[in-house]
């Protein structure tokens, strides 16, 4: 159980990058066209670039420019393009990537990922509902779904997770949405689980207030919680058992100029109270019309120059990877740091114990230990045990660690999670189950090496991950490490993630780090090398070829790296990014 | 292989024409040499369209390109560069071996 935070606004100082989001554009547009106003979103032609910009090659689309495909940014840009009306470019090869992460009997995020009720949700929907073609098996798809309901009636992120009674309403939500998504192209097909016994769980998260759990470890109600449960209960025919207190509670949540919060007594609106409250409404058959013009006020304040949305007012947009970049990029006595990490323990809301990367979303294992390894726990004496009691939950059946609650496992995650851990000084035994970490990560190697999800290539990050975490599990294997390095070393300095040729910053930068941790030495000289090939007027590039600087996160890495060389920081943070 | 094997600069410029045609389309048949192929290409010459550039010239020429210690950025953002570059890792393989 998390201590109930005050769910307010953080305090202190944000570092903003004024750039859009795809979780909060994706928000924007689908708030605009429940309320029947898509039209007059701001920028609406930048808006449809910026999400095609975020589409790769193999036909998935990204969170981030250059960063890999994964099913849950594949919904949103695909979605919200056609809310905006605009067409979707070659949907037949999004298809394509779409069966790439068909498990036999699910979706997962990733190719060769494990499946979870998240990702199965999105490409369930873009399959059917966008690319107008059925998953490959229906029948296994549907055995999966039933055996998502845990014996309490609700259902989880995964048949293991339900398996340990880990309902959610989130996953209530997901699973009924894939129902949903299924039956418009079957009329008759039957709902795979107890739907008494479903209903009835979720109507038991409301609280006597109106608003909603996300389940009974949850200790506040939110916007976001009452949305899922609200639209899973109309889907399925039902409502809340307190419908009126409900809707009185979405809209207690209103701001003075009629904007949604996500939290009683939070002080901003924010772009996914919206979306949840306008959602919540209409589930419920209340009057969404007149929220439309504070609303639609509040959608164009947090529009972006170049297309798309961000969660408020682009210039006071913080988020927690940039805040924590700059935090640890900037000289230790530079007096604005207590500031950033005021504003950084301030990212710790209800029911998560986690650090969110942007504030009223939800907690993420990465964005935790950025922030962490910036100092954020030091601003907050309850933080430290909050984060390893949050972690020890967010734990998945197999072992390993997923971006956040119920997403599968991946080795980026995993290490960040046990790192975490490490600069709290918490033991792992005293947060996790250290046995089942072990599993996951063997379970992600072969003879080829490790692999950042069990199924997908290997690759030196995944090598690196794998061997800080077993090193912290005490299972340090002589050599290993050695022998991973001089497969990845370039030759005119720097690291590659896959052969020997593209070195990035990314994988150099983890590199580092865990031959510092072995005693490992590095060629300081060819690393320096490598580090003036990526400079840039602007900043740090990620690769060689990259023509502009990456941003806050990549400036931060190559001045820690510089640190590291010039001998002033004798130990770096063992920062995961992807 | 001599100095004197070289193909030269010429041939080679319309060699490279021919290999960037084959990825990013006949629009560069008519792109004058020395124009700018991130700008010109835009999204389709990231650092990704870069790469797969980089690949193709490399298995063309049987040169390999060091992402550190050339300055590929510079090099490969036009195609007069590019043949500028492969002569010269040409010549230098001609003189002292390389990895053909």
């Amino acid at each position: 159980m998390i201590a109930h935070l005050a769910p307010h606004a953080p305090v202190g100082t944000a570092v903003t990058t004024g750039e859009a989001d795809l979780w909060c554009t994706y928000a924007a547009v689908r708030t605009a066209a429940w309320l029947g106003r898509a039209g007059e979103l701001p920028g609406s032609a930048a808006t449809v670039d910026y999400l095609r910009s975020r589409r790769n090659s193999d036909g998935g689309y990204a969170w981030s420019k250059g960063m890999a495909s994964d099913a849950w940014a594949t919904f949103y840009c695909t979605q919200a393009m056609a809310e905006l009306g605009a067409e979707i470019p070659k949907l037949g090869s999004t298809r394509d990537w779409l069966h790439r992460t068909w498990s036999g009997d699910a979706y997962a995020m990733l190719p060769g990922q494990a499946p979870d009720v998240w990702a199965t949700h999105f490409s369930v929907r873009t399959m059917v509902e966008l690319c107008h073609d059925d998953p490959p098996d229906r029948g296994r798809l549907l055995t999966w779904l039933r055996a998502l309901q845990a014996p309490d009636g609700g259902l989880g992120w995964s048949p293991e997770h339900a398996a340990t009674t880990a309902s959610d309403v989130r996953a209530c939500f997901y699973g009924v949405m894939s129902w949903r998504a299924l039956r418009a192209t079957d009329p008759d097909l039957a709902l795979p689980w107890d739907g008494p016994a479903l209903v009835r769980w979720m109507r038991d998260q409301q609280q006597a207030e109106g608003g909603f759990l996300f389940g009974p470890s949850a200790d506040t109600s939110c916007m976001w919680a009452t949305y899922r449960a609200t639209a899973a209960l109309e889907t399925l025919g039902s409502g809340p058992a307190e419908k009126q207190r409900c809707v009185d509670w979405v809209l207690d949540r209103r701001l003075a100029d009629g904007s949604f919060v996500r939290w009683a007594g939070y002080d901003v609106a924010d772009v996914w109270a919206s979306f949840c409250a306008i959602g919540s409404l209409r589930a419920m058959g209340a009057d969404t019309e007149r929220h439309a013009g504070p609303v639609l006020r509040r959608l164009h304040a947090m529009s972006c120059d170049g297309g798309g949305f961000t969660y408020r007012e682009p210039d006071r947009a913080g988020d927690a990877l940039s805040t924590a970049a700059t935090a640890m990029m900037s000289a230790p006595e530079d007096p604005r740091q207590s500031q950033w990490r005021t504003w950084l323990a301030g990212c710790r809301l209800p029911n998560e114990g986690g650090i969110m990367y942007m504030p009223a979303r939800g907690s993420e294992v990465r964005c935790t230990l950025w922030a962490v390894a910036a100092g954020a726990a030091g601003a907050d004496p309850t933080a430290p045990r909050e984060i390893a009691n949050w972690l020890g939950e967010l734990q998945n059946p197999d072992g390993g660690f997923g971006y956040w609650e119920g997403r599968g496992s991946d080795l980026v995650s995993t290490a960040a999670a046990v790192e975490t851990l490490r600069l709290l000084g918490i033991p792992l035994s005293e947060a996790l189950d250290p046995a089942r970490l072990a599993e996951f990560v063997l379970g992600c190697r072969d003879v080829l090496g490790y692999r950042h999800v069990p199924e997908a290539p290997p690759t030196l990050r995944a090598g690196l991950q794998a061997l800080r975490i077993r090193d912290e599990l005490g299972q340090t294997t002589p050599g290993e490490l050695a022998i991973l390095l001089d497969q990845h070393r370039v030759t005119g300095g720097g690291f590659a993630n896959e052969g020997s040729r593209m070195p990035d910053l990314l994988s150099t930068y983890e590199a580092v780090v865990t031959a510092d941790r072995q005693r490992i030495p590095v060629d300081f000289s060819r690393l320096a090398v490598f580090l003036d090939r990526i400079g840039r007027p602007d900043g740090t590039a990620w690769t060689p070829l990259t023509p502009t600087g990456g941003g806050a996160l990549a400036d931060c890495l190559g001045v820690l790296l510089r640190d590291r060389i010039a001998g002033h920081r004798a130990e770096l943070p063992a920062l995961t990014l992807s | 292989m001599t100095v004197s094997s070289v193909p030269t600069l010429d041939s080679l410029r319309t060699r490279t024409r021919a290999v960037l045609a084959g990825l990013f389309g006949p629009e560069i048949d008519d792109l004058p040499a020395d124009a700018p192929l991130p700008e010109t290409l835009g999204d389709r010459y990231d650092s990704l369209g870069a790469m797969e550039c980089v690949t193709a010239m490399e298995k063309e020429f049987g040169i390999e390109v060091d992402f550190v210690e050339h300055d590929v950025r510079y090099t490969f953002a036009q195609m007069d560069r590019i043949a500028e570059f492969v002569h010269a890792q040409l010549e230098d393989q001609a003189a002292f071996g390389g990895p053909r």
